[in-house]
């Protein structure tokens, strides 16, 4: 009784280990912005992101990057344009970093600070909520973020003189493995 | 002290205590500052880190950046609720609240938590960075398509009303006023047309892409209406002298109306290609 009650204090007394470096690799992605015009709506659709995180002393830490010409709208015309509205020739790749504390996986929506580069201009979305659902090592998110033409410094284009709409909302899809 | 200077003495009292009374003195709160350290998630401190301070109450923003031993101070603060925001080449920016109090300096450090840069996700940068090259390319382009555009769509209006003249100006017609008509504005609607065609097809290409979607529909129609607005302006000129010589048009001019309606029909499907999503 004495040696278990002593072997019990030794182990309550031991530090705790620090929670371990961990990695997040991103395996697959759909990234999809909708544009508003009068005469139809367009939808472009990326699977090209690529994205990382890394985690240490309970901070975690994600970059995701996606090339502009990686979005197919289904009409290559259209798609050109879009890639020269938002300066693409110039600034090929839009990323997105954040910060998350690393017990944000236990949420089933996790609200995030996203710092987002776009057509050379850096913006900053707070509190963008994600559900998140978690599947052995794999998490899978959802989200969309609000992005929006004027955030970006971009001229809205135009077809037969009718300008799209300024808010071009972004769903985004991921499955993260966990490494 | 004789009456006139005691009353003197008494007004100027009087008017101490009355200026006194309306600008009464406020004890003012005395700033106070903040510093900290910035450091990575190594602990390892991030010298030349940018910290932005902004004033959660009035807006106002100062900054300031940290030495090369990580450390930052910013003072002359006025006490209230404050927004970090700490930016650092290779670095996620991280922000923070703070409450400032009067007279009580405060410190707040933050860790910038990992390293990540494109190359970690294996892109080259070659591959992150575009140019101004490529940018002006696509630039060219667009102005070019929108000049084509614009002129295609003003060609349509003479077009149409070429159409609409040829009922006038052909059959058993022989009013000379309405055959020329029809020829003006069938010359105007020729002009435009080859002039929208010029800017289509000088527009640069860009390499690696592939030509997807309706826009295939709208290039495909180029090879109907494009020998058609040739071929019926030739046709149209022999109908044309046929009739001036009082002949009723015949032979190969009989086909000028039908070639017409095609070529106007196919243009017209060409703008309904680009400007409608089906």
């Amino acid at each position: 009784m004495d040696k278990k009650f002593f072997l019990a204090i030794l182990l309550l007394a031991l530090p705790r280990p620090a929670p371990a470096d961990s990695q997040w690799i991103l395996e697959e992605s759909t990234l999809t912005y909708h544009a508003s015009h009068p005469l139809h709506q367009t939808e472009g659709v990326s699977h090209a992101a690529k994205g990382k995180g890394v985690c240490h002393a309970g901070q975690c830490d994600f970059l995701i990057a996606v090339s502009v010409k990686s979005f197919d709208s289904g009409d290559s015309n259209r798609d050109l344009h879009m890639l020269q509205v938002v300066r693409g020739g110039q600034f090929p790749l839009i990323t997105v970093r954040t910060h998350l504390p690393e017990d944000a996986g236990a949420l089933a929506t996790i609200p995030a600070d996203l710092e987002v580069q776009f057509a050379g201009q850096t913006v900053q979305y707070k509190q963008i909520a994600f559900q998140h659902v978690t599947k052995g090592s794999e998490a899978l998110i959802t989200g969309t973020i609000p992005l929006t033409l004027t955030d970006f410094k971009i001229d809205p284009p135009t077809l037969l003189a009718l300008p799209v709409k300024n808010e071009i909302p972004v769903r985004v899809e991921m499955k993260w493995r966990s490494q | 002290m004789n009456l006139r200077a005691a009353k003197g003495a008494v007004a100027f009292c009087i008017n101490i205590l009355l200026l006194s009374a309306s600008h009464p003195a406020v004890a003012q709160a005395p700033n106070t500052s903040l510093s900290g350290a910035i450091t990575s998630a190594t602990g390892a401190a991030v010298p030349n880190a940018k910290i932005t301070i902004k004033n959660l109450a009035s807006g106002q923003t100062s900054e300031t950046q940290t030495d090369s031993s990580g450390h930052y101070n910013a003072s002359n603060l006025t006490p209230g609720d404050y927004e970090l925001a700490v930016v650092a080449e290779g670095y996620s920016t991280n922000t923070l609240k703070v409450t400032v109090i009067s007279g009580s300096p405060k410190t707040a450090d933050v860790t910038l938590a990992g390293v990540l840069s494109l190359q970690d996700l294996g892109i080259s940068s070659d591959q992150a960075q575009g140019t101004a090259q490529d940018q002006a390319r696509l630039n060219k382009r667009s102005h070019i398509l929108m000049l084509h555009q614009r002129l295609g769509l003003i060609a349509a209006v003479p077009l149409v009303a070429t159409v609409a003249t040829s009922f006038g100006a052909g059959g058993r017609s022989t009013s000379t006023g309405d055959r020329w008509a029809h020829l003006v504005l069938g010359s105007a609607a020729g002009d435009l047309y080859f002039m929208s065609a010029y800017f289509a097809i000088r527009a640069p290409r860009i390499p690696g892409t592939q030509t997807r979607g309706q826009i295939r529909v709208h290039k495909a129609l180029a090879w109907i209406h494009g020998p058609g607005m040739i071929l019926t302006p030739i046709l149209g000129a022999i109908a044309f002298d046929q009739k001036s010589k009082g002949e009723k048009v015949h032979g190969i001019a009989s086909a000028h109306g039908p070639v017409a309606i095609v070529t106007a029909a196919a243009y017209g499907a060409a703008i309904v290609s680009v400007s409608f999503k089906f």
